[in-house]
């Protein structure tokens, strides 16, 4: 019986690695159908599956709310284009370094408020964020402050094609990592503190040691995924870890389906290809955005994932 | 140099204090943040400068219809939005997040990017024991904040309204058995809370015009003064604000303006260090 279920499991791991392969493959073909233009957007697509995707392993699996998962992303973009433009560092060095330094921050950070509860988390993530957007404008000497910082490119030759297959392999990487650690036993402590903390602190789950894990992991994804982006877009700006673009990879968490693996990922799609029509009418995108976001946080909690399960089960008990 | 940057720092800290209250009352009754606080203050500053500015209504009149329309719309969205979270901190974190974002963009549409300022209440300048002159619409700000604070401070602890808060904020099963309607008190408390954030707003608006996104250094301020004086103590707040506002403008003063709100983030950190439950909290909340 034992022996069946964990076949079972691993054949559903097995399902799980083929369909990242196939997807995987038909993403590489694209090339040859897209333009420039549509490239662009699906490598900014794939930054946002990262961004949500990392962001709802934290939300999501454990229930903590950051509100400066933009900040690292941040963090690893400055991070990788300052060591590149001032001390000429290998570009795929920084994007290594500006993980690294994300990691260590969310450490920092996590150990500091995470042990008073969630609302400590949030409140103190927000102020981070802020704090990094005000470092970056003052320090203009060495982040170019508003105007932007301009940095190397990660191949000698540019070409989107390249790009779109560079954020293809991180995007695959970080999804990787992150399905491996929801199905591990690190995942089941995660989904246990979500639940009930007491309950799992009772059965021996060290509470704030797996919060603060889970915190670090998503904010170095974090920090990979904007080291990679930074060098893709050339040109480092407080836009970056500003607070819309918080917003952003929060709406495609909820939008999608926080707490499944699929919702992020549709989420990114949808309301970045989406925002790329809005945008033709004016810069209303976040707006829109907002309002759907809120519908969906109060009255489908479980996203477009969640409305899609309900639709299928009702069809399937017909 | 000195002498002024300490009367900015309490002038300026009633202020905090004010918009802080707002904050601390609700986490205190409801146990929910609202990350859209510095967006009630602004809508409050908003609407004051149209009453006033645009309509050509009496300033004082304006400022009350500002605060009350804030009040409404506070209770609004806890009936639509916050209700329904109740037991799950992670959504009202999540839903009061993006209602920053809707509502920034709302002004942004509506308003405009550009700064918008409610006529002065008085003119002038007072001079300030022969050191220096001080404006006088900074010292109505700061006059009108503290007689604000005093009135929630009578109405918490003087009145039977105030003691029910108190009953709920202590133990709500206790005071729901004891007959208190609780979805009924937290919508009130929310949207008093709100309108503490847009009292704060009309005061302040004279003095720093609004702008879409002025909302969100003065929410950040709230949160770091409740956390500072302990979450849901009003004492703390107080004296939190006041702490706040002289380090801030003392920091201003003598190390750099460009960083005046990292001051506080310093303290944030360093209260989290040390006494992570703040100067006045209680140990658990």
């Amino acid at each position: 019986m034992i022996i069946d279920s964990g076949l079972r499991v691993s054949l559903r791991h097995r399902n799980f690695f083929i369909v990242l392969i196939l997807v995987g493959a038909t993403f590489c073909l694209l090339p040859y159908w897209l333009d420039d233009y549509r490239l662009h957007v699906v490598i900014v697509s794939l930054f946002y599956v990262m961004m949500a995707s990392s962001w709802n392993l934290l939300a999501g699996y454990t229930g903590q709310v950051s509100f400066a998962h933009a900040a690292f992303a941040g963090i690893g973009a400055y991070t990788s284009g300052i060591l590149a433009v001032k001390a000429g560092m290998n570009p795929w060095l920084g994007v290594m370094m500006g993980t690294i330094l994300a990691g260590f921050l969310g450490v920092c950070l996590g150990f500091l408020c995470i042990k008073m509860g969630g609302i400590y988390l949030s409140l103190t993530t927000l102020a981070f964020s802020e704090i990094l957007h005000i470092i970056i404008i003052n320090e203009y000497e060495v982040t170019r402050g508003t105007m932007g910082l301009q940095v190397p490119a990660l191949m000698v030759e540019y070409s989107k094609a390249a790009y779109l297959y560079i954020m293809l392999a991180a995007t695959v990487l970080t999804l990787i990592i992150i399905y491996t650690v929801i199905h591990s036993n690190l995942g089941l402590n995660f989904r246990a503190v979500q639940n009930d903390e007491s309950a799992a602190a009772s059965l021996g789950v060290h509470v704030v040691q797996i919060r603060v894990l889970a915190f670090t992991v998503s904010c170095a994804l974090a920090g990979f995924a904007g080291g990679l982006y930074g060098h893709y877009l050339l040109l480092i700006t407080p836009e970056i870890p500003s607070l819309d673009q918080q917003f952003l990879v929060l709406a495609m968490a909820v939008i999608g389906g926080m707490g499944s693996f699929l919702g992020p990922i549709i989420g990114s799609f949808v309301l970045e290809i989406l925002s790329e029509y809005i945008r033709a009418y004016g810069e209303y995108h976040v707006l829109v955005f907002g309002l759907v976001a809120l519908a969906m946080a109060r009255f489908s909690p479980n996203g477009l994932t969640g409305l899609m399960d309900r639709l299928g089960s009702r069809r399937s008990s017909i | 140099m000195f002498s002024l940057a300490i009367m900015n720092g309490l002038a300026i800290g009633v202020i905090y204090a004010l918009a802080a209250l707002g904050v601390s009352l609700v986490v205190g009754i409801m146990n929910v943040i609202n990350f859209a606080h510095g967006e009630f203050y602004v809508l409050a500053g908003y609407f004051s400068f149209l009453f006033a500015d645009a309509l050509g209504w009496n300033p004082y009149l304006s400022m009350l219809v500002a605060v009350g329309l804030v009040f409404l719309f506070g209770i609004f969205i806890e009936y639509i939005f916050i209700r329904p979270t109740y037991g799950n901190d992670m959504y009202s974190l999540i839903l009061t997040f993006i209602l920053v974002i809707v509502l920034q963009n709302a002004y942004l549409l509506i308003f405009g990017p550009y700064p918008h300022k409610p006529p002065n209440w008085v003119t002038g300048a007072t001079s300030i024991f022969n050191l220096f002159y001080y404006g006088n619409q900074r010292l109505a700000a700061a006059v009108a904040g503290a007689m604000v604070i005093t009135a929630v401070f009578a109405l918490i602890k003087k009145t039977w309204f105030g003691r029910i808060i108190r009953a709920a904020s202590q133990d709500r099963e206790m005071a729901e058995l004891n007959g208190v309607n609780t979805a009924q008190l937290n919508m009130l408390s929310f949207g008093l809370g709100c309108a503490l954030a847009g009292t704060a707003g009309v005061i302040l608006t004279p003095v720093f015009p609004v702008t879409p996104s002025a909302g969100v250094p003065v929410a950040l301020t709230a949160f770091v003064v409740v956390v500072l004086g302990g979450m849901g103590s009003m004492w703390g707040c107080v004296v939190g604000g006041l702490l706040l506002g002289l380090v801030e403008n003392l920091g201003a003063a003598f190390i750099s303006t460009g960083y005046k709100h990292i001051f506080g983030f310093i303290i944030l950190i360093l209260v989290l260090l040390v006494r992570p439950a703040g100067l006045f909290g209680r140990k658990e909340i």
